[in-house]
This record gives structure tokens, sequence and C-alpha cells, in this order.
């Protein structure tokens, strides 16, 4: 689009809020909200299970039909045959049934599983993330406004959870409160529960936040407006999430979305390795488990929970990636590398 | 007429040396060559004394032997015991309670020392000495619960003479079961100088047709023909000599590439059932030629607890038998499960088909009627491993059916049989089990399943926690007496007795193959149903 001459005379009227600058940097990036349309396009289809469950394919998630026989392209097929071989995709032929095909020697419906699966795995993924951001900005802010021994507490503290590699340290949880369950004072969370999987998952990662968090209140602390807030009496709870959070709220955006991203990489894992979601629940991490034992006679039994894996974290990260470089002051020389017009152009809103 | 005669002569010398050179060649195969074989994992001990494994056994069956062992052919004449270091079967006296055995004379180990009636002796108390799951096998022999409990003197119920090769084994009680239990792995002779530590790293020197001659843990480990066989201890006719020269066995994890090198000759064998994926295609393609389908003596069921509801009802119990279709379940183990409804599998002594619950989901429905349960709360328990999780997911399937809130609990098959066995894990209503036999007896199944005393608190195996006085009181009396027609007849009815209380569901036996290279001549390749396969029966064509 080309730039009027006269739009930089003209621009006049107050100057664009930090939140709308940042949205209009994001509006430019295109490849960013395309994969956000993909996201949501994956989320859209996830949240439609219970409608091709009850209408199109007339079967739950869990259900067996490994007996059963149906009526596709004009004959009679067995949902499993002899040999233990699921039927394929039908497309369909079926009136929607099986439309994916079966996803085993259960002879549960693959897609109807694809989808609730997905359900688990978003769920999974972004409430582990919000455990994440929310236990990681507390302590983050905590160490870095306080300083001194709570600072050295919750680092070091963090410094050993930070020592163990994050799936090794998720799988012994999960593995630990993989029987008895999790039994804390009043929480009281049976070993079958996905919550326990989101808490494994959220815990393991809070690190990973509270340690940038922590960095970044370290060297707002020492700003002016902070000493102004303290030299006006503010109190420091009020400080810290009436001052110091709000100027750490895009950093915290950021880090959520990524961790969305690794929080469902991990709970694949789990998953795979039969530590996270417990069946009869299904998660695209136990649809992997279960499809390796088909690989060689249906493999699509894996490739499909792994393309959906692969999209879903693709299209987290891309739009996290998109989404940092709006809200990161920053990254003002990239904006003007990809646009053509100064970063304070975009700002003034002279830039479309 | 003299040419034609000479003519004769000429075809008929002909026709002899062609007899002649086939009967050398061709149909009996080639003698000699290095067999080359795979496995998934590495045997848990290459220890005779230790190892409790399918997979150690078969790597051991031709290289320690214990005084006596398991005939070394197919099917049912494999279950049979027939003397191995010992001359004969044991004169079994006093009521049943003294065993006496003589050492062949001559024997020697792969290392030149020669066999000793003592050796017998300290290897049984090396088997206590090492807390060997084994031990409990052993545990009737006077003094041997006192050395299992203290590690200090001898066993004073084993009485050995090394100039006459006497052994003289004296029990606390009468058990039909010890001449099974001599021909256990366990209770392979080793020298008395043994280390008492595991020696699977180094194993020690053998007294079969084979020695391992190298190990590398983890990796792989080598046979070579023990030298002291041919002249010394191959007197042991019972024990084939063996057609290979040399057996290397490595560890190649996956299942689907121990396939594709035995398809491209890459290797000769594989010791590892085949997955469910592949199994059908290998044997659509190779049965007959290079694929067998063979059946180890094993029952697979769901056990059901009786001393809580819903299943300290019998109706509930007979409704849950009538509800499984072993349709459903020979899909879920992909053609390998052979159905069966009783306990007693095929190819064990006392196996005498019946069955008292055909596939009836109607009178399923109509018993749990008729019960009216109040506790519908049920946890079906089942390990991680496919296909035995998805038949722990049917079977979930099925209870829901008859109208049960079930919820399935998949626990880590490492840890399956220590959870369920004990009894502080909550909920445990039902689940599924197998169980492979360690020797072709029935008691084997029914003390360790059924009888009342094998309840424990930990590590329990009757996992149904039936204890009925009257069948209790028939296990404890076939126990004592050797087996014969007789109690073969007895234990079939004992089958059908605690198949009338329905304590357990069973479905099928498990099957596993033999898959070799086309190089290996299939027909001659032996199955063991308690060690596997046999090493000596490998031949090249």
């Amino acid at each position: 689009m080309a730039l009027d001459p006269n739009a930089k005379a003209a621009a006049s009227g107050p100057a664009s809020g930090p939140w709308r600058v940042a949205w209009r940097r994001l509006r430019r990036n295109r490849v960013a909200l395309g994969f956000l349309g993909l996201l949501v396009l994956i989320v859209a289809f996830c949240l439609a299970a219970p409608l091709w469950a009850a209408h199109v394919a007339r079967t739950g998630p869990n259900e067996t039909h490994t007996l059963e026989k149906i009526q596709a392209g004009g004959e009679e097929r067995e949902v499993v045959n002899r040999e233990g071989k699921p039927i394929g995709p039908q497309w369909l032929e079926a009136g929607g049934r099986f439309f994916l095909g079966a996803d085993g020697r259960l002879g549960r419906d693959e897609m109807v599983r694809l989808m609730y699966g997905g359900r688990t795995s978003l769920l999974i993924g972004f409430a582990a993330a919000a455990i994440t951001t929310l236990l990681g900005a507390i302590l983050g802010l905590l160490a870095g406004y306080y300083g001194g021994w709570s600072d050295t507490l919750i680092s070091r503290a963090m410094d050993v959870v930070w020592a163990f590699p994050v799936a090794l340290l998720a799988i012994a949880l999960g593995l630990a409160l993989a029987v008895g369950g999790l039994n804390i004072g009043p929480l009281h969370l049976s070993s079958g529960s996905i919550w326990i999987t989101i808490l494994v998952i959220g815990v393991v990662y809070v690190p990973y936040m509270a340690r940038p968090i922590r960095g970044e209140a370290l060297a707002l602390r020492e700003k002016e407006f902070v000493e102004a807030a303290e030299a006006q009496g503010a109190s420091s709870p009020r400080v810290m999430f009436g001052e110091l959070l709000p100027n750490l709220a895009s950093t915290i955006i950021v880090f959520f979305a990524l961790s969305v991203a690794n929080a469902m990489l991990l709970e694949a894992l789990l998953s795979f390795l039969g530590v996270g979601v417990q069946p009869p629940n299904g998660s695209w991490g136990t649809m992997l488990n279960g499809g390796l034992d088909l690989l060689t006679s249906a493999p699509m039994l894996t490739y499909l929970p792994g393309a959906m894996i692969l999209l879903t974290v693709l299209a987290v990260n891309v739009f996290a990636d998109g989404l940092r470089d709006a809200l990161d002051p920053k990254s003002k020389a990239r904006i003007e590398a990809h646009s053509g017009f100064t970063a304070a152009e975009v700002t003034e809103g002279i830039a479309p | 007429m003299k040419k034609l005669g000479l003519v004769l002569l000429v075809l008929v010398l002909a026709a002899g040396c062609a007899l002649g050179v086939s009967a050398c060649g061709g149909s009996e195969g080639k003698e000699g060559g290095t067999l080359t074989g795979t496995y998934a994992s590495f045997p848990a001990y290459l220890d005779p004394s230790l190892s409790y494994e399918v997979e150690g056994w078969t790597a051991m069956y031709d290289t320690y032997l214990p005084l006596l062992t398991l005939a070394h052919e197919n099917g049912a004449e494999g279950s049979k015991v027939v003397p191995a270091l010992a001359e004969s079967l044991p004169k079994i006296t006093n009521g049943g309670k003294t065993y006496t055995l003589t050492l062949r004379k001559g024997l020697k180990y792969s290392d030149g020392t020669p066999v000793k009636a003592s050796d017998f002796k300290s290897s049984i108390e090396r088997v206590f000495a090492l807390g060997s799951a084994g031990s409990s096998f052993y545990e009737s022999i006077v003094g041997a619960q006192r050395f299992a409990e203290t590690k200090q003197g001898d066993i004073p119920g084993i009485k050995t003479d090394d100039k006459t090769g006497r052994i003289e084994i004296e029990l606390t009680a009468p058990r039909g079961t010890f001449t099974n239990e001599l021909a256990m792995l366990y209770a392979a002779v080793l020298p008395s100088d043994t280390p008492i530590e595991n020696m699977t790293a180094n194993p020690p020197p053998a007294t079969g047709p084979y020695m391992i001659s190298k190990v590398e843990p983890g990796r792989s480990w080598s046979y070579a023909r023990n030298p002291y066989w041919a002249k010394d201890n191959s007197q042991i006719g019972e024990v084939p000599s063996g057609h290979v020269d040399k057996i290397e066995i490595r560890v190649v994890r996956n299942d689907s590439t121990q396939v594709n090198e035995i398809e491209r000759g890459k290797a000769d064998w594989m010791q590892t059932p085949i997955s469910a994926d592949e199994y059908n295609k290998v044997k659509d393609k190779y049965e007959g030629t290079q694929f067998r389908v063979e059946r180890p003596i094993n029952i697979y069921l769901f056990w059901m607890n009786t001393e809580k509801a819903p299943f300290d009802d019998l109706r509930v119990r007979q409704a849950v038998n009538y509800a499984i279709d072993p349709a459903a379940l020979e899909r879920i183990y992909a053609g390998s499960l052979a159905a069966d409804h009783q306990i007693l599998p095929e190819g064990m002594p006392g196996h005498k088909p019946f069955d008292l619950y055909p596939h009836d989901m109607a009178k399923a429905k109509q018993l749990i009627k008729e019960a009216n349960p109040s506790d519908r709360n049920i946890t079906v328990w089942t390990d991680n491993e496919s296909p035995n999780n998805e038949a722990g997911a049917y079977y979930e399937g099925v209870l829901k059916e008859l109208g049960f809130d079930a919820k399935l609990k998949e626990v880590n098959a490492d840890n399956y049989f220590p959870i369920i066995g004990n009894e502080s894990t909550p909920d445990l209503d039902i689940g599924w089990l197998s169980f492979f036999a360690d020797y072709p007896h029935p008691n084997d199944f029914f003390q360790l399943l059924f009888a009342g005393e094998s309840i424990a608190p930990t590590n329990n195996t009757n996992l149904s926690r039936i204890d009925d006085p009257k069948i209790n009181a028939k296990i404890a009396r076939l126990d004592k007496e050797p087996l014969g027609p007789q109690q073969e007849a007895e234990y079939a009815d004992l089958d059908r007795e605690i198949m009338e209380q329905a304590p357990v569901a069973p479905y099928g036996t498990n099957t596993v193959s033999t898959f070799v290279s086309s190089a290996i001549d299939l027909d001659k390749v032996v199955f063991n149903p308690t060690f596997g396969q046999d090493l000596t029966s490998f031949q090249f064509k």
C-alpha cells in the first residue's frame, strides 16, 4: 500500500496506547495471524466433538465395537476382523461413522477419539500453562521485588527443580501419583484424574517462567515509577501488582502462549509413556501410544494424532512468536525491516 | 547278453549311489554351522539359580542340567519328567517324603572338573543363599527353611555320597510336585565353589551340550559346544547333543526389526513373540515353512474378589463368565489367543475340555437381575501392555453392559503384580491376570491361584481370595500324591469344581510362535511347553 506523503503532516490527535500499537503490529504479521486462524480451527474441531459423536458417528469416544459390522459402500464390513485388524477410513461411505476408521482392536471410532482427545490435550495444555504462569509470575515477582533472603529462597528452590530434566521430573511425578492419586490437605485427586497430569506439567515448568519474570522485576524495581509509588506510601503488594505487574504483562502473555505449546508436548510424551492421561480418557498422546502397536498395518492411527500435535504446537509457537514481536518494543528494527515504515509511523497509526 | 548284464549292473550301482548321496545329504540336514538368534531384551539372569522368566529358561535349558529335566519334545510329550544328570527317576519312599537318586558316573563340567553328588546339595543351598525366587519350591526339604533364615550351616535334609553318587532328599511332608521341581532350572547342578552372587556376566561351567562362552551383558551372548559333552556327558540319552556348533544371540529391541532380519536371513531365529501388528502377515506368508504356532502352558483370565461385593455373589461371578465373548477377545489378541473357559489349559496334565459358561449375554443379564447387587462401582485392573490393556478395556465395556459402573485402571506392567497382590491397595475388585506354568503339573496352578493358604497380605497369588475348605482339602491331598492317571482325572474334576464356583473368568491361552529363517529346518525345531525352543533341535537345511 503506498504511503500518503501528506499523512505525516495530517497526523494529529493523541498518541496510541501500547496495546493498540501492539495490535497494529500483530495485524501486520500475516503469518502469525494465519497460524492463529489454524489454532482457532483446531480448537473448533475439538469443541465440535459432542456434535459429531452424537449426530454423525453415533458413538462415544470409549465405546467399543469389536464385534460390530457396519454397512458401508453397499457391503457389510467388520469393524475389527478376526485377525484383529481394524477397519480403515470409511469417509462418508458409512454415513460418517468410522470416518477415519477404527482406532485398533477395540474398534473405537478414530475420528471421535481424535476430537475428544484434542479436547483433553488442549485443556491440559492451557490449564497447565495457566498454572505455570500463575505460580511463575507470583514467585518471580516476589523474588524480584523483595530480593534478599526471599529471592535466595525462591531462586534456590527453582534451581533445584530446574536441575532435573523436565521430562524426567514429570515422568517421576506422574509415576508416583499414578496409583494412589494426590492427597494434600483439602486437595484430593484420584489417580485417573487428568488434573494430576495438569498439575504435574504446570509445576515442572514454573522455573522457566519464574526466572525471567524475576529478572525483569529486578530491573523494574529500580525504576523511578516504583520509587515514586513507594514514596507515596504504597504497600508492597500494591507496588508489585499495581505497578510492576502491568509492566510485565506483555512478557507474561508471551510466556503463557509458549507454555501452552510446551505443556502440550510434555502431555503427549507423558501419555505416550503411560504416565500422563489414564485410560479410558484419551488424548493425542495416548492415541500415539495405542497406534504404535499397529504401526505396520494401520499407520494412520499414529500419523493422525501426531499430525494434530504437530500442527497445534506449530500454530501456538508461531502465533506466540508473532505476539512477542508485537508486544516487545525492542523488536522495532524488525518491524521497520519487514514493513518499510518506521516504528514510529506504525505507532502513530500512519502506516496501515 | 553280457553287455545287457553290464548295463544293468551299472544302472543298479548308479541307483545305489544316488540313494546313498541323498541319505547323507538333503533330508537329514546339515551338521554344524553357527545359529544366530535375537531376543528383544537381555534375560534378567543367565544364572540358573536365579532365572525366573521364560527368556532365561530358554537360554539355559541346554546348558545347565538338573538331576531331572523335561523331555526335549513338542507338546504333551515335552511335559514328561526324564532323567538328566541322574541315572533314573527318583525312588520315592517313606510315604512320599524321601527321594533317592544316583548321579551318573563320569560326568564333567565344561571346564573339565568332575560333577559330584555334593554339588547338588551346594547348588540347592546356593538358591537359598541368593534369596532366589526359586527357593520357595525347595522349602519342604528338611532344614531348608532354617537355612533360608540363617544362611548358616547347611541343609541337613540333603544327604550325598560323592563315592557312590547317591543323593537322598528328605522332605518335611509328602509333595506330589517335587519331581517336577527337581527338573526346574533352579535345581541345575553347579560346581560347589560357584560364588554366591549373580553370575550372569560370567556364567558358571555347563553340564549340557552347549556352554555359554561369552557374555556382553545387555547386548549379546554366545554358546559353544561343551568340550566334555561328547565324551563324558552324552551318556544322557534324554538330552540331544545339538546340531549346530555355535550359537550367537543378540538383543534387538524392536520385534519388527527382528522379523525383518529373519526374512533377510541376517538372523536364524527370534525368541521374541511376533507383535500383534505383524503376526498375521508373517503367519500368512510363512506358516508351514518358517513359521509355526506353539502353545506354552498358560492361562489368561479375569479374577474376581470373592470377599467383596458384588463378586461375593456367585450369580454375579457366573454372569461375568457368561458375558465374556471369546470372539471379541480373539480379535483383541489378533488371532494369537486360543479360547478356553477353564483353568487347566491344553498341554497341562489333567486337562479335560469343558465349558460351563458358553457366551450368553441374555443369561448373564438375567443372573445380574436376580442377584441385584447394590454395589455397582467396580474398578477393573490391568497392566499397560497391549493387548492386555485392551482386554481390560473390553472387560470394562462388558461390565458396563451388565449394568455396573466400571472404571478401568491401567498400571505399569513392571509394578502390576506387586500392586494387585498387595491387600492394602484399595478397590481390588476385578482384574486381568496371565499365568504361565512353572512346571507342567496342575498343582502349580491350583495351589497358587485357588488354595486358601496362598492368600497373603503381599505378593498374593490367590487374587480372587477364594478359601473353600473342600477345594483346599482336595488341593492339599493331591499335592501329596505323585501324578498319575488317577490324579490327572481328579485334577480334571477339580478344574470343574472350581469353575462351578467361578472365582475367575478364564478366557484363553496365548500362543507364541516359532519363526525361523529359510536356512533352518522348521520341522526339526522342538518347542518345549515350559522351556520354549530347544536350541539342540535347530538344524540347518
